[in-house]
C-alpha cells in the first residue's frame, strides 16, 4: 500500500469518528430543536464531501480537487461544534462555522483542473476566506450568543463587549460581501461552463447546476435571516440538506467524467518534452551543418595542401632536373667531367623527387593500410615518426575500411602533432576493438596544452570520427602530456 | 650570351626554392649571363634590385609574402631601370590576364627556361 493511500485511509477513519462525535454532539444539544434534521444535513454534507474527496484524491493524486473536497467535508464539522454546550467547543464552532462555504467557492472556481485561473478567481477566493475567517472571528468578539437568536447557547469565552450594533454591522458587511462573492462565483463558473468545449462541459455540468442551486439556497438563507417563520426556515433547511448532500457527488461525477485535468497535464508534459526535443534537434542540425561545412572545407584545404606540396616539392625538383639535363646535353661533347657531375646531381634530384611523391601519395591515401590493414599501417607510421613510438596494442584483424581509415588518420595526425609541438620523449599508441567499439588512444609525455579548437587538424579528426557516430576527445593539461582518444562504433 | 655593348648582362634570380635558384644560376652562367645575386622572397628582391641594380630580374610569380606581380609593379613604380622576366613552374594559362597587365617584359615557364629563350624575350 502506498503512503498516500495509508494517509487517505487514516483521514477516512478520522472523518468517520468526527461524524460519530458530531452526531452525538448534535443529538445531545440543549440549544437545537431540529436535531434529527441537523444531523442529517451535517453528516450527509461532511461525510459526502470527505468520502468523495478522499476517493477523488486517491484517483487523481496530482489534482487539488480531491484535497479541497475533503477539506469541505471536514469544515462541516465546525458547524456541528456550534451545537456543543461547552463554551470553547462552541466558540471554535462559531468561528469556523462558515469556512465550508469558502472552501466550496474555492473548489468551484478551480474545478476541474485544480488550479485557480485568472486574477479575478484568486481575488474572490482570497476575499471569501477573509470573510469567513477574519470577519467571522471579529464579529464573534462582539457577539453575545443568547442575544443573537441562539437561546440556550453557551457564553462567549472571548467576548470583548456585547455590542449588538458592532456585531450587527460586521454581520451586514459579512453578508453583503458574501452575496457579492457568491454572485461573482456563479457568473464566473457559469461563463466558464458556456465557453467550454464538449469535454470540459461534461465535467462542469453536474457541478454548475448542483452548485448553483446550492448557492441559490444559501443566498435565500442569507437574505431571510433573521426571524422569519419557522416553516420557511424548515423548507430552506430541507432544501439545503438535499442539495448539499448531492453536491459532493456532483463534483465527483464531474471530476471522473472529465478527461480535462488529466488531458491538460499530459498535453503540457508532452509539449514541454516536445519543446526540449525540438531544441535538441535544432542543436543537432546546427552541429551537423557546421560539421558538414568543415568537412567540405577540409576537403578543399586538403586539395590546396596537395597542390602546394606538389608545387613546392616534386615539381621544383623536376624543374631543376630539367635544367641540369639541358645543361648536361649542351656540355656533352666539350666537357665530359662537368656532364658527369650534372648527371649525378640530376639523379639525386630525381631520387628526392620520387621520395617526396611517395610521401605525398601516402598522405592522400595510405596504400599499406588498404592492402595490409591497420596493424601494418600503424607500424609504418611508428617507424617514420621522429619521436619514438611504442605500439601498445593494434588489432590483428581487418576492420571496416572507413573505421580503419579514421583510426589511421587519428593516429597519423596525433603523431604529427607530437613531432611538431609536444617536445615529447616517447609516444604510445593503442588501438583496440572491444564491446562493439574501436578505441583509439595516443598518449605522449610532452608539454601538453593542445586544444581541439586551436587548429584545423584536431577539429578535422573530430569531424571524421563524428561522421562515424564516434566520440573524440583531447585531454592536454599544460605540462602533463597529451592524450588523444577516439571511440568509434564497430559492430 | 653577351649584350650589344660586349658586357655580360647582370641577372638577379628571385625564387623561394634553393634548388631552382642553383639550377638557374648554373644555366644562366653557362649561357654567358652574370648572376649578381639571389633573393628568396619579394621584399628581399626589392632590396636586392635597389642595391645591385641588375639589368635583368628573373622573377618567380609565387613567392612567400608579396608575389612576383606585386614585386614587378613596385619596381615599375620605383622607376627601376631593369628588365623583368616572370617565371613559374605553372603554365602561362594559370595566370589569366595578370601576365598581360604586369609591367614585366614577359613570361617564361620554368620548364622552357634557357639562355636562348631568355635572350629571345629580352633581345
Amino acid at each position: 500500500m502506498t503512503s498516500l493511500r495509508r494517509a487517505l485511509l487514516a483521514l477516512a477513519a478520522l472523518a468517520f469518528l468526527a461524524g460519530v462525535g458530531a452526531a452525538a454532539l448534535i443529538l445531545t444539544s440543549s440549544h437545537e430543536s431540529s436535531r434529527g434534521l441537523a444531523v442529517l444535513l451535517i453528516l450527509s454534507a461532511a461525510w459526502g464531501f470527505a468520502g468523495t474527496g478522499l476517493y477523488a484524491w486517491d484517483r487523481r493524486p496530482d489534482n487539488n480537487i480531491g484535497p479541497l473536497m475533503t477539506a469541505v467535508g471536514f469544515a462541516w464539522f465546525f458547524v456541528a461544534m456550534t451545537f456543543s454546550g461547552s463554551e470553547v467547543i462552541y466558540a471554535i464552532g462559531v468561528v469556523g462555522n462558515t469556512l465550508a462555504y469558502a472552501v466550496l467557492i474555492h473548489l468551484l472556481l478551480c474545478f476541474p483542473g485544480g488550479k485557480l485561473e485568472g486574477r479575478l478567481s484568486k481575488w474572490v477566493v482570497a476575499l471569501t476566506y477573509f470573510d469567513t475567517t477574519v470577519l467571522q472571528a471579529a464579529r464573534f468578539l462582539f457577539t453575545v450568543p443568547n442575544n443573537d437568536g441562539c437561546t440556550g447557547c453557551p457564553e462567549n469565552p472571548v467576548l470583548i463587549a456585547g455590542h449588538e450594533n458592532v456585531s450587527n454591522a460586521l454581520n451586514a458587511i459579512q453578508v453583503a460581501l458574501a452575496i457579492v462573492l457568491i454572485a461573482i462565483t456563479v457568473v464566473v463558473v457559469f461563463g466558464r461552463w458556456r465557453r467550454s468545449d464538449a469535454n470540459r462541459r461534461n465535467a462542469l455540468t453536474p457541478v454548475v447546476f448542483t452548485g448553483g442551486f446550492a448557492f441559490l439556497i444559501l443566498l435565500v438563507q442569507l437574505a431571510i435571516q433573521p426571524g422569519v417563520s419557522e416553516a420557511v426556515e424548515r423548507v430552506a433547511y430541507i432544501a439545503a440538506v438535499a442539495v448539499f448532500a448531492c453536491l459532493p457527488f456532483a463534483f465527483l461525477l464531474g471530476l471522473l467524467r472529465s478527461r480535462v485535468g488529466r488531458a491538460e497535464e499530459i498535453s503540457s508534459a508532452l509539449s514541454a518534452e516536445n519543446e526540449q526535443l525540438n531544441a535538441e534537434l535544432r542543436a543537432k542540425v546546427e552541429e551537423l551543418r557546421a560539421s558538414r561545412a568543415r568537412i567540405v572545407e577540409a576537403g578543399y584545404a586538403e586539395r590546396r595542401r596537395v597542390e602546394r606540396n606538389l608545387h613546392d616539392g616534386a615539381q621544383q625538383r623536376l624543374m631543376a632536373l630539367t635544367m641540369n639535363l639541358r645543361l648536361a646535353r649542351d656540355k656533352l661533347g666539350e666537357d665530359p667531367a662537368a656532364t658527369g657531375e650534372l648527371l649525378d646531381e640530376a639523379m639525386e634530384e630525381l631520387g628526392a623527387a620520387t621520395a617526396e611523391l611517395r610521401e605525398l601519395a601516402r598522405g592522400i591515401h595510405p596504400v599499406l593500410l588498404s592492402e595490409r590493414g591497420l596493424r601494418a599501417a600503424l607500424g609504418g607510421l611508428a617507424e617514420r615518426s621522429p619521436v619514438p613510438v611504442e605500439l601498445v596494442a593494434t588489432p590483428a584483424e581487418r576492420l571496416p575500411a572507413p573505421i580503419e581509415m579514421a583510426a589511421y588518420f587519428v593516429v597519423a595526425e596525433a603523431l604529427t602533432n607530437v613531432a611538431r609541438y609536444a617536445e615529447a620523449e616517447v609516444a604510445t599508441v593503442r588501438v583496440e576493438r572491444r564491446n562493439g567499439t574501436v578505441e583509439v588512444e595516443i598518449r605522449d609525455d610532452g608539454v601538453g596544452g593542445a586544444e581541439i579548437d586551436a587548429g584545423t587538424g584536431l577539429r578535422g579528426l573530430e569531424d571524421r570520427v563524428a561522421a562515424l557516430e564516434g566520440r573524440f576527445s583531447v585531454s592536454s593539461r599544460a605540462g602533463a602530456g597529451t592524450t588523444v582518444e577516439a571511440s568509434i562504433p564497430c559492430e | 650570351m653577351k649584350d650589344n655593348r660586349g658586357v655580360s648582362t647582370s641577372v638577379l634570380i628571385v625564387d623561394d626554392h634553393p634548388s631552382f635558384r642553383a639550377g638557374a644560376r648554373r644555366m644562366l652562367e653557362a649561357s654567358g649571363y652574370s648572376v649578381v645575386g639571389e633573393a628568396a622572397d619579394g621584399e628581399a628582391a626589392l632590396d636586392a634590385v635597389r642595391e645591385l641594380g641588375p639589368d635583368l630580374v628573373l622573377l618567380d610569380v609565387q613567392l612567400p609574402g608579396i608575389d612576383g606581380f606585386e614585386v614587378a609593379a613596385r619596381l615599375e613604380d620605383a622607376g627601376a631601370a631593369t628588365t623583368i622576366v616572370l617565371t613559374s613552374s605553372r603554365d602561362r594559362a594559370d595566370f589569366g590576364d595578370a601576365l598581360a597587365e604586369s609591367p614585366a617584359r614577359g613570361f617564361i615557364a620554368k620548364g622552357e627556361l634557357s639562355g636562348a629563350t631568355l635572350a629571345e624575350l629580352t633581345g
